[in-house]
């Protein structure tokens, strides 16, 4: 118990490390909202409107201290504010628009990855030498080795323009209303195959060298020695008693992959023009738009949090040592 | 993973999975219903809904200034003419103080209420209490607009300018009976417009698409020709572009390299577009607070030793021409002086002359090969160029061999958007690319070149003129343009406007941006083209209405 408490001691003077640097970072770059609004139009605006844009922002000179306490305050009660480049949307509609869509995307194609990655590395390891663990651990590195950018563009150019097995991008068809019926949802999945598949196969050696690792050094320790000579079944020892312990630094891995889910697949929702949170973080800090950066980091930053958390408390199960100490 | 879930379970999902990858791996063929116009303008990820046309923020969606609301006139840039709108004409009385404007008669509301001058007064005078909305600023030369009839508004000026008319010409009009209840009007989203365009029914709005319906009670009898307008979200310009390619998209804004072959070859007889250099001209700024940029034989002498034609080839892939001396666009060919901009010779590449220049300024070549200030120290100067920006990139690496070859040691800087714009705007810099500024007339355009009004110290962030040049001269001229109603006059005022540019030579044009715009006609008939010139073509042409000309004339095949 006391494990626990310490650890959220600890994530939370994490979260307000965080929602300082969250705070000064940004106000640190050059420039102003205003001005890279105006800017963006190279011209069409008439320098007249920058007046009315610095009335629109409602820019403030409060001191910086002032600005950082009422902020704190905000964000305590929830409160964003507005975004700039979405204006006058409040920050938490617009991170709702992309969000959903990035948790699915990023969040099952690291399931996806995570799940026949391990799995693949543990068969690699108890079949050591044969095909599988020859061919498939080097094939998945090459593959990973690969700019992302350029695996994705390669699928998008083959599967997508050339063959026009999957659409070219979007979460969906620009026809269909969601709604939880088959047509929809088959045709979410269809869209996704590109974006997961290519997530998958690009982080799949990854995972797969990692669990093979500890699994090959698992199988040598003197407790799997002992079940095998039990004469226990092969697959009972391979899963329960090897796997389950050189799983726990794959799970580790997983849980901060998963903080970053939500960071977006940046490259991923341009290349196939997915509708999620990656984009949107691009645009905030394209147009020095504080509070939308503020609201994305901070989500980041939770989900980050949360998700090693959740890896503390899995810990904490699958490692009886851990039990032990606390 | 070690509970084992039954058997027959497995296959049951097995078998369903199988079934939706089925489904999923079908053919797709993505095309709009018949008479829904794809237009692809903004580049976004996903929308939000947006269609208040007052915000200076512009965070609205494309069809909000030019396609569900509508300004008093529109321009025509290709033609350089105003096309009575909302309003059908404008008369000066009370000696130039006063703009009366007559409104288009039985023109009705998208929810079948009767638009009049009212709703335009009432529109103004939003824009004074709320200065956030007022974007173009008209509150800065106007004291009072009140309606006069049910037909006539009055604009009262707080001194002669003419110009003036073209901000007000461009407003949007909202109407009284829906906008006088909104409590913000700066921070109101306004869902569901209702307005006098051809396109007010939002029949769709989803993260990744949007419609629009057309307007029940639109006033051009039998327009538009077309139900709806879909505007599908790219994120960015790689993926509009496929768009096109693959006839998923009827109109867009893009910049594409190699269109000939890129988007024209796959489709010779559909696929059209057409770039009119009708947009901001692109210049390199000499920053003339700083010697020896304050001598103009030395700005003409930079100018001479860039060879535009490579420049245009290299930086724009031939979409553009190398800038005459006036530095006007396409955009004025109404009001360029060819007799003028032919006598200004020193945008023609002639690094001999800019070496001869250079020694009469005073700068003449040392042993090293560079030319030094009489100080002694060698002119040695960055061009300032933003990251990413390829085309200003390779624009100022031709710019600095030129300069290299007359002896001055260039070379090109990038800096991140944000960084550059700061250094420029203060003017803290010694050469810079920069855009200009565009409008109906070449007022504003040469105001923010070559007026002292506009110069602001070094040091103080400046919205324009950010090489800090003012021409007594070109004052004059434009002080009388401010106040010369007749056409003619107009006219003669703005050739002097191109004489002293030519003469003083305040900053060096490069050349005229393309308004970008390709269009698909296997589904859609009535695009502007070159051969059948009657407005800009391009959908990014919305703030003084131009779209409108396009979306009222296009038919369905």
């Amino acid at each position: 118990m006391r494990y626990i408490l310490e650890r959220l001691g600890f994530y939370a003077f994490a979260a307000w490390a965080a929602l300082t640097l969250n705070f000064f970072l940004p106000r640190l770059m050059p420039g102003d909202p205003a001005t890279a609004l105006f800017a963006r139009f190279r011209g069409r605006l008439a320098p007249e409107a920058m007046q009315a844009l610095r009335e629109t922002f409602g820019l403030t000179d409060a001191p910086l201290l002032v600005q950082y306490f009422t902020y704190l305050g905000h964000v305590l009660r929830g409160d964003f504010g507005i975004s700039v480049a979405y204006f006058p949307s409040p920050v938490s509609q617009v991170i709702g628009t992309g969000l959903i869509w990035t948790i699915f995307l990023a969040g099952t194609a690291l399931i996806v990855s995570f799940a026949i990655g391990t799995l693949l590395g543990i068969v690699a390891a108890w079949q050591r030498r044969g095909w599988l663990d020859t061919w498939l651990p080097s094939t998945l590195v090459f593959l990973g080795a690969f700019p992302y950018f350029w695996l994705a563009m390669l699928a998008l150019y083959v599967l997508g323009f050339t063959l026009r097995w999957f659409p070219l991008g979007h979460a969906y068809g620009d026809d269909l209303t969601p709604g939880f019926n088959f047509e929809f949802i088959a045709d979410v999945v269809r869209h996704a195959v590109l974006p997961i598949g290519t997530v998958v196969l690009a982080t799949l050696g990854g995972w797969l060298l990692s669990m093979r690792n500890t699994m090959i050094a698992v199988l040598g320790s003197d407790y799997v020695n002992l079940a095998r000579a039990k004469g226990l079944s092969p697959s009972r020892v391979m899963l329960r008693y090897a796997a389950r312990n050189a799983l726990l630094p794959s799970v580790t891995g997983f849980g901060m992959a998963l903080g970053f889910v939500l960071g977006g697949s940046l490259l991923t929702e341009i290349v196939f023009s997915y509708p999620g949170q990656g984009y949107l973080l691009v645009q905030a800090v394209r147009n020095q738009d504080y509070p939308l950066m503020q609201g994305i980091f901070l989500v980041i930053t939770l989900a980050v949090l949360g998700a090693n958390w959740l890896v503390d408390l899995a810990l904490l199960w699958l490692d009886p040592r851990t039990r032990e100490s606390s | 993973m070690t509970a084992a879930a039954p058997p027959r379970s497995w296959a049951r999902l097995g078998l369903g999975l199988a079934a939706l990858a089925a489904v999923a791996c079908a053919r797709d063929v993505p095309r709009a219903p018949a008479g829904v116009l794809v237009v692809s303008q903004e580049q976004q990820a996903s929308w939000i809904r947006n269609f208040n046309p007052l915000t200076t923020a512009t965070s609205a969606r494309w069809p909000t200034l030019a396609g569900i609301y509508e300004p008093l006139f529109v321009f025509n840039s290709v033609r350089s003419e105003y096309v009575p709108w909302l309003a059908v004409t404008h008369e000066w009385t009370a000696g130039n103080l006063v703009l009366r404007l007559t409104t288009r008669d039985s023109v009705l509301w998208s929810d079948g209420r009767p638009f009049d001058a009212r709703d335009v007064a009432f529109t103004f005078d939003l824009l004074k209490r709320h200065p956030a909305l007022d974007r173009r600023g008209v509150w800065g030369f106007l004291s009072a607009v009140s309606a006069v009839d049910e037909r006539t508004v009055d604009f009262r000026f707080q001194r002669v300018y003419i110009p003036g008319f073209d901000e007000i010409a461009a407003q949007q009009i909202v109407p009284r009976h829906v906008w006088s209840t909104v409590a913000d009007p700066v921070a109101f989203a306004n869902e569901n417009p209702v307005a006098t365009g051809p396109f007010t029914e939002i029949r769709v709005f989803q993260n990744q698409v949007y419609e629009l319906g057309r307007n029940p009670h639109y006033w051009r009898a039998g327009e538009p020709h077309f139900d709806a307008i879909r505007c599908p979200a790219y994120p960015s310009n790689d993926r509009a572009n496929l768009a096109l390619v693959f006839d998923e998209a009827d109109w867009a804004g893009n910049f594409i390299p190699a269109v000939d072959r890129v988007f024209v070859g796959r489709n010779p007889a559909h696929h059209r577009y057409w770039f009119p250099l009708t947009g901001s001209s692109i210049f390199l700024y000499a920053n003339t607070t700083r010697a020896p940029f304050d001598d103009s034989r030395v700005r003409k002498a930079l100018s001479m030793a860039i060879d535009r034609a490579l420049l245009v080839d290299v930086a724009l892939h031939r979409y553009s021409r190398p800038a005459d001396a006036t530095g006007l666009s396409d955009a004025y060919t109404a009001w360029r002086d060819s007799g003028i901009a032919a006598a200004g010779d020193w945008v023609l590449h002639d690094p001999a002359r800019a070496g001869k220049l250079l020694d009469e300024a005073g700068l003449p070549r040392g042993k090293d090969g560079l030319r030094h200030l009489p100080d002694g120290k060698p002119l040695r100067y960055e061009v300032l160029s933003v990251a990413g920006w390829s085309d200003w990139v390779r624009a100022a690496q031709v710019i600095a061999r030129g300069l290299q070859e007359i002896g001055v040691d260039a070379s090109v800087r990038t800096y991140d958007f944000s960084a550059w714009f700061q250094r420029v705007q203060e003017g803290n810099f010694d050469l810079t690319l920069g855009w200009s500024f565009e409008g109906p007339t070449p007022y504003p355009f040469y105001r923010w070149l070559m007026s002292s009004a506009t110069v602001n110290p070094v040091g103080v962030a400046s919205m324009g003129n950010w090489h800090r040049y003012g021409s007594p001269e070109a004052d004059r001229a434009l002080a009388s343009f401010e106040r010369e109603p007749d056409p003619a006059k107009q006219r003669a005022l703005c050739n002097e406007m191109q004489r002293v540019f030519v003469a003083e030579a305040p900053a060096i044009p490069l050349y005229p941006n393309p308004s970008w715009a390709e269009y698909n006609t296997s589904r859609f008939d009535g695009f502007p083209s070159e051969a059948r010139a009657y407005a800009d073509p391009s959908p990014n042409k919305f703030d003084r209405g131009e779209c409108l000309l396009v979306l009222t004339t296009l038919v369905p095949r």
